[in-house]
């Protein structure tokens, strides 16, 4: 390859007290290309990026940096930043009440004379936002840009410092589907201006499509190193690296066998709350039968979780008009508690921020939406609490030493694993699961998916939203698609594919 | 070190402020010639914080949910004159001037819940206005001059146990009973405890902590009932200990108690779990100001009259308490047990200091560092991996 | 570990200082314990006539440093407590009712024989006196009388009708003296409400004003003329000088004012500088305690009147008291009685002095620190 070497990391080794987070780890990165890093959830890729950006400084690792042709030894992220590196992390790092130029020129500031030079920051940040391709006022507030745009201020802050070396944590995780098209795009354009960038994702599709080099970590040691060309890479061969195994099929095999309709849903419409007028649902129909496990599909933004946090006791919106029927009988939920009571469960998205108590351990998380399955004698029976939480944590086989452990020491795949014996525990009827296998790795989301098939297969009616195709045509029954709050279309899994879903996702039409 | 974990089990860094506590207590009684640890110092100890710790109670509960009440100084003060006036202008019995100031601050309450709970103004807004409105109230409503209270009320505030029977035990009887009843009530749940939990436990540490909790209960009774003739564990202190034990099984046995928790941890994740935010707000704020009313009565039956100026400066005690055991500032963290014992810290640690005839100036410097040391110990330990300061005197050498 | 060890230092470092500061000599010794055995085992409540052993520990329980008279207070309670060979514990609560609650339990705790009570709120005091008195402790009230319990034996303090009877008439005299005819233009303030001196302050110098108000010599501008709308909470000068600037801007943007009762002298202090900064010619004042400032502002005619009660003349009989109670003598006879809603309590009451800038040299010959002032 023409291209020098920028950056190659040496033998690198971290150790926390108890766990060897870094195995001699190497990697290599050509000036000019995008490098991307895949490997389950902790296998060690934050930490090899905070070894990088000196968040851990030069002494407590082993091994050897060398960037430029020099070995460096950053004490801290300052002095990463002035040898031209960048991190970009997944929980974007705005000030929400600061314009876009504040942002870019935070603790960064143009001074002249002891005051800060606005004209001359102004000017500066219109320039780097148009490398980025943003076409916005830089005096407006960072609250008022969607994430996509925040991400390219981001992206252009970095550029205002002169990187040459731009690190990009999982980039697009909380992006829309053309957003993250835009940024990868980005990213194509910014080997022109001879920056380097080492993207760390688990999405595969967007490895292959952009990557110059794949770097696989797998329990802190490098897996496997392969130069690859951009829309050529085998994702079969990613995935056996980074889980270790083969994986034959991504989604296991189930046949479903569908009962009565139990769950139906007439006329539901609702109001957004922040937009009087605006519909967030428009007249809503759709059912699921005993058994049988239905997906919704729809763009960001489409209306899908705002339905379902509806249904879920009106927990979302104003809502004006509709019914719900469990069993044939018509019931209303006023409350997301009477929503429970009468057999509905709903798993948020928003794991860490909407479905768990990060406070709470395993044992008391199980138990907390169904306080009174533990009363006896008007007082909580702990004892049955303690037999209720190790019976699920055996069933839905959670990886923990003990139920006292706190969640939020789990990994993303066990704590959802906790958060659905939380749900399973109020015997619901039916259960909303909105992007249930968000954030967790490859393995993990197997172990979800045979979870809910299991469910199915006790008769539960499942509703899945998700923004992953795949996952939606592998693992339900029916499809429904939601465009501006409107339901679009249904479709049978089998006959669904990507196209022909897309296309019911982003039009009226029908189907 | 193992053995030491089976006796108090694993959590040995929930014990640190405990141990502090008797460290500080013996080092003032070292310092103090011996005055520290004795029958009255222990009476006036209690009878001169319960209503402190009482109000520590429900500032435990409030800031657990993640608010601040900054008014319970003044509620305490208001709901106090309240009585006082009510008795005096309007010839009630003493006891239907208690019932009157209690559903006073019950009443305060349900309005400072209403703000916050159905306005959504912060909790620390709330009951900042609510501090001022009360203050101004109870000087308004007493002409800014002190109310002599019924005599009646001086039981609750610094009244003793009765003295009966038998003089052979050579120390009051009641508190006696008191102590018998504790080691008993200890002793029964913990070995029922044992009982049900079938799995394999040992039950030599059961008896080992059965043992141990007999002698702390058996020597704080002594201490207690061997005073001056005529005084025993005094009345607040009883009236203390049963809140105590209603409140530790409502937070930790109730419906209610888990809803405190969850929407202090994570309100979102509460509110999709079926927890009504609201009212578990409102009702938060208004047990709050429905225990100051109570602190406030105690206060009053100790002083022997409502004062224009009672209350200043409670809250601050109370939530340093509070926060000395070991609550979070971000709310969802803290128990009762624990809270009690910081108040106790606070207390002996007043009190020693005024021993030593160390003046309110400076022992009011030594409080405010014990109170940042306090907390900086407790988030420096609860950091990731690392030890407790027990577990570190005790190195693990076997696990 | 480090971190957390040199916090721990730190913390203990200032603790050992702060507290340390405290070890002067009003702190008890330990080997003190001989006495503190003899009160863990009270004989009969109180025999006056046994007395008790010159060495023993005195407590003095003030409510706060905050003004001149209570400073000079704790100095000389330590230094004329320890010349008489007792054992003295001096402390102040910082105005807060529960903390000299609890400053008298641990005099009580650490086997005082007597404790002088300077009460924050006199009548919020009966529980813990009543514990004390059990115990046998004589009880003196100090400067203010002690309310709504038995447990006090007597109260040595300044006649405190009579002070208001002496405010009053300095102002009238000061009126005469420096406005010229009347009818004068006055306003009314008093003192802390939770003082039981203060409404007797304001009751004394009623009886002087109010017939001078019915035949129109002076003229209460404003109409407050209520001693709860007169009172300064807390005798709190800044909010005494709030309430001045009120009636200034109310009732005298086109009147002059004359002259103000004050209840002491930081009110009087705060009337006069809002009466300046209002642009009005400073008004005649009375005041109370001869602070040092206002010694100077006397001097320089700044402010007309105040009066000394001098707290070496109230420690002095105190200690008197305390002596003959250690002899065995028993209580000296009070001047008068007062009830104090328990019971009829012994006053020893001394006469209170006026001082204006004609007798202010000859009033403080004996005080060498404020005859420096008046240089």
């Amino acid at each position: 390859m023409e291209h020098p070497i920028i950056l190659q990391m040496q033998g690198i080794t971290k150790i926390f007290p108890g766990v060897r987070a870094l195995d001699d780890v190497t990697l290599e990165v050509h000036r000019g290309t995008i490098l991307s890093i895949c490997g389950e959830n902790g296998a060690g890729k934050s930490t090899l990026m905070k070894v990088l950006s000196g968040v851990y400084p030069h002494g407590t690792y082993e091994g050897k940096i060398i960037y430029m042709g020099e070995e460096v030894t950053f004490k801290d992220i300052k002095e990463s930043e002035h040898a031209g590196i960048a991190i970009i992390h997944q929980e974007l790092a705005m000030v929400p009440e600061l314009s876009v130029t504040e942002n870019i020129f935070l603790g960064n500031e143009i001074i002249k004379r002891g005051l800060i030079d606005w004209d001359a920051q102004r000017v500066h940040t219109v320039e780097v936002l148009k490398k980025v391709g943003l076409t916005v006022d830089p005096d407006t507030l960072i609250k008022h840009l969607g994430v996509g745009q925040q991400q390219l201020v981001e992206i252009a802050k970095a550029l205002s410092k002169n990187v040459k070396l731009l690190i990009l944590d999982e980039p697009t995780s909380a992006l829309n589907e053309a957003d993250s098209a835009n940024l990868l795009e980005l990213m194509r354009g910014l080997k022109d201006l001879d920056i380097t960038c080492i993207m760390i994702s688990h999405k595969l599709n967007e490895i292959a499509a952009i990557s110059d080099a794949v770097t696989v970590i797998r329990d802190g040691r490098t897996v496997e190193t392969y130069a690859v060309e951009a829309g050529q890479v085998d994702e079969d061969r990613i995935i056996r690296a980074m889980v270790g195994r083969s994986i034959e099929n991504r989604f296991p095999v189930h046949v479903s066998k569908p009962g009565e309709v139990i769950f139906e849903v007439t006329d539901w419409r609702v109001e957004d709350p922040n937009n009087p007028g605006r519909l967030v649902c428009k007249n809503s129909n759709f059912n699921v039968r005993a058994g049988e496990i239905v997906g919704f599909a729809g763009l960001m933004g489409a209306g899908r979780t705002e339905l379902m946090r509806s249904i879920f006791g009106h927990n979302y919106g104003i809502y004006l008009g509709g019914s719900i029927k469990i069993k044939g009988k018509e019931i209303h939920v006023n409350s997301v508690a009477s929503a429970i009571r009468q057999g509905i469960a709903y798993v948020p998205e928003d794991r860490k921020n909407l479905g768990l108590n990060l406070l709470n351990s395993i044992r008391i998380t199980t138990v907390s939406a169904n306080l009174k399955g533990i009363l006896r004698g008007g007082l909580l029976d702990l004892d049955k609490e303690y037999e209720v939480a190790e019976e699920y944590r055996r069933s839905l086989r959670v990886k923990t030493q003990s139920v006292d452990r706190g969640v939020a020491t789990l990994s993303g795949g066990n704590q959802q694993k906790v958060v659905l014996g939380k749900w399973m525990f109020t015997g619901p009827d039916v259960l909303i699961l909105d992007e249930p296998t968000r954030g967790i790795d490859v393995g993990a989301k197997y172990e979800i998916y045979r979870l809910i098939h299991e469910l199915a297969d006790h008769g539960k009616a499942v509703i899945i939203v998700s923004s992953e195709l795949p996952e939606l045509i592998g693992i339900t029954d029916r499809i429904y698609t939601i465009f501006e709050g409107e339901i679009t279309g249904m479709i049978d899994s089998k006959e669904a594919q990507q196209e022909n879903l897309m296309k019911m996702m982003t039009s009226n039409s029908g189907s | 070190m193992i053995y030491i974990k089976k006796i108090f089990g694993d959590k040995l860094q929930d014990y640190t402020m405990v141990l502090a506590l008797v460290a500080l207590a013996i080092i003032f009684n070292i310092i103090s010639g011996g005055k520290m640890i004795t029958s009255s110092n222990f009476q006036n100890l209690i009878s001169g914080n319960a209503y402190v710790m009482v109000l520590a109670i429900g500032m435990m509960m409030v800031i657990v949910i993640g608010q601040i009440d900054l008014s319970v100084g003044s509620v305490a003060g208001f709901s106090g004159m309240v009585m006082a006036i009510a008795v005096r202008d309007l010839g009630l019995t003493w006891w239907v001037g208690v019932l009157l100031s209690l559903a006073v601050g019950a009443t305060i309450g349900a309005w400072q819940g209403f703000w916050l709970a159905k306005l959504g103004i912060p909790g620390f807004i709330t009951t900042l206005g609510g501090m001022m409105i009360f203050r101004g109230g109870v000087i308004w409503i007493s002409r800014s001059i002190s109310v002599p209270a019924p005599r009646e009320l001086k039981i609750f505030g610094a009244g003793h146990l009765p003295e009966w029977g038998p003089a052979f035990t050579g120390m009051n009887n009641s508190t006696l009973l008191l102590g018998i009843i504790a080691i008993t009530a200890f002793a029964f749940t913990q070995l029922r405890k044992h009982n049900r939990s079938k799995k394999t436990k040992e039950l030599w540490p059961v008896l080992v902590r059965i043992a141990l909790v007999s002698v702390v209960i058996g020597y704080l009774t002594w201490i207690f009932g061997t005073g001056r003739p005529g005084t025993s564990f005094p009345v607040p202190g009883l009236i203390l200990v049963v809140l105590v034990l209603i409140y530790h099984t409502i937070t930790t046995r109730t419906t209610f108690g888990r809803h405190i928790y969850a929407v202090g941890g994570n309100k979102s994740a509460a509110a999709l779990s079926g927890v009504n935010v609201q009212k578990t707000y409102f009702l938060t704020m208004l047990n709050m100001s429905f225990l100051a009313a109570l602190a406030g009565i105690m206060f009053v039956g100790r002083s022997n009259a409502a004062g224009p100026s009672d209350g200043i400066g409670w809250e601050l005690d109370a939530i340093a308490s509070v926060f000395i055991g070991g609550a979070a500032v971000s709310g969802g963290v803290g128990t009762i047990i624990a809270t009690m014992v910081g108040g106790l810290v606070m207390t002996v640690l007043n009190s020693g200091l005024m021993l030593m005839g160390v003046g309110a100036d400076r022992t009011q410097v030594i409080k405010g560092l014990v109170l940042l040391a306090a907390v900086g110990i407790d988030v420096f330990n609860k950091k990731e991996g690392r030890q407790s300061i027990i577990g570190r005197l005790f190195p693990a050498k076997s696990k | 570990m480090k971190k957390l060890l040199s916090l721990l230092i730190m913390v203990s470092l200032i603790t050992v200082m702060v507290a340390g500061c405290g070890k002067t000599p009003e702190r008890v010794e330990p080997e003190t314990t001989e006495t503190t055995e003899t009160t863990e085992t009270p004989e009969a409540p109180a025999t006056a006539e046994a007395g008790f052993a010159a060495d023993s520990v005195i407590g003095v329980a003030l409510p706060w440093l905050g003004t001149q008279n209570w400073a000079e207070a704790d100095e000389m309670f330590k230094s004329k407590l320890e010349a008489a060979g007792f054992q003295a514990i001096v402390q102040h609560a910082d105005n807060k009712v529960p903390t000299q609650q609890q400053q008298i339990e641990s005099m009580v705790q650490n086997g005082a024989k007597v404790i002088v009570v300077g009460p924050v709120d006199g009548s919020q005091l009966g529980g813990v006196l009543e514990e004390a008195a059990a115990a046998g402790i004589f009880i003196i009230g100090y400067d203010r009388l002690i309310e709504n319990t038995t447990a006090i034996d007597g109260v040595v303090q300044f006649d405190s009708i009579k002070t208001g009877v002496l405010q009053g008439e300095a102002l009238l005299t000061g009126l005469a003296a420096q406005k010229g005819e009347g009818p004068y233009n006055i306003e009314l303030f008093g003192g802390g409400p939770a003082d039981p001196n203060a409404p007797n302050f304001f009751k004394g110098a009623m009886t002087v004003l109010q017939p001078k108000i019915d035949d129109g010599t002076i003229v209460v501008v404003s109409g407050q003329t209520d001693f709860t709308q007169a009172a300064t909470l807390d005798w709190d000068n800044s909010k005494a000088q709030a309430r001045m600037d009120s009636l200034l801007s109310g009732f005298y943007s086109d009147k002059e004012i004359h002259g103000v009762l004050c209840p002491n002298d930081g009110i009087a202090r705060a009337v006069i500088t809002a009466s300046g900064q209002a642009g009005q010619e400073t008004p005649v004042t009375s005041g109370l305690d001869a602070e040092n400032e206002t010694v100077t502002w006397i001097w320089e005619g700044r402010q007309y009147s105040t009066i000394a009660k001098p707290t070496d003349t109230l420690v002095s009989k105190t200690i008197e008291i305390i002596k003959a109670l250690q002899a065995g003598n028993g209580l000296p006879a009070p001047d008068e009685t007062t009830d104090n809603g328990m019971k009829e309590v012994g006053i020893y009451a001394l006469p209170p002095l006026v001082v204006t800038k004609e007798n202010i040299k000859e009033a403080f010959a004996n005080d060498p620190g404020r005859l420096e002032l008046l240089k």
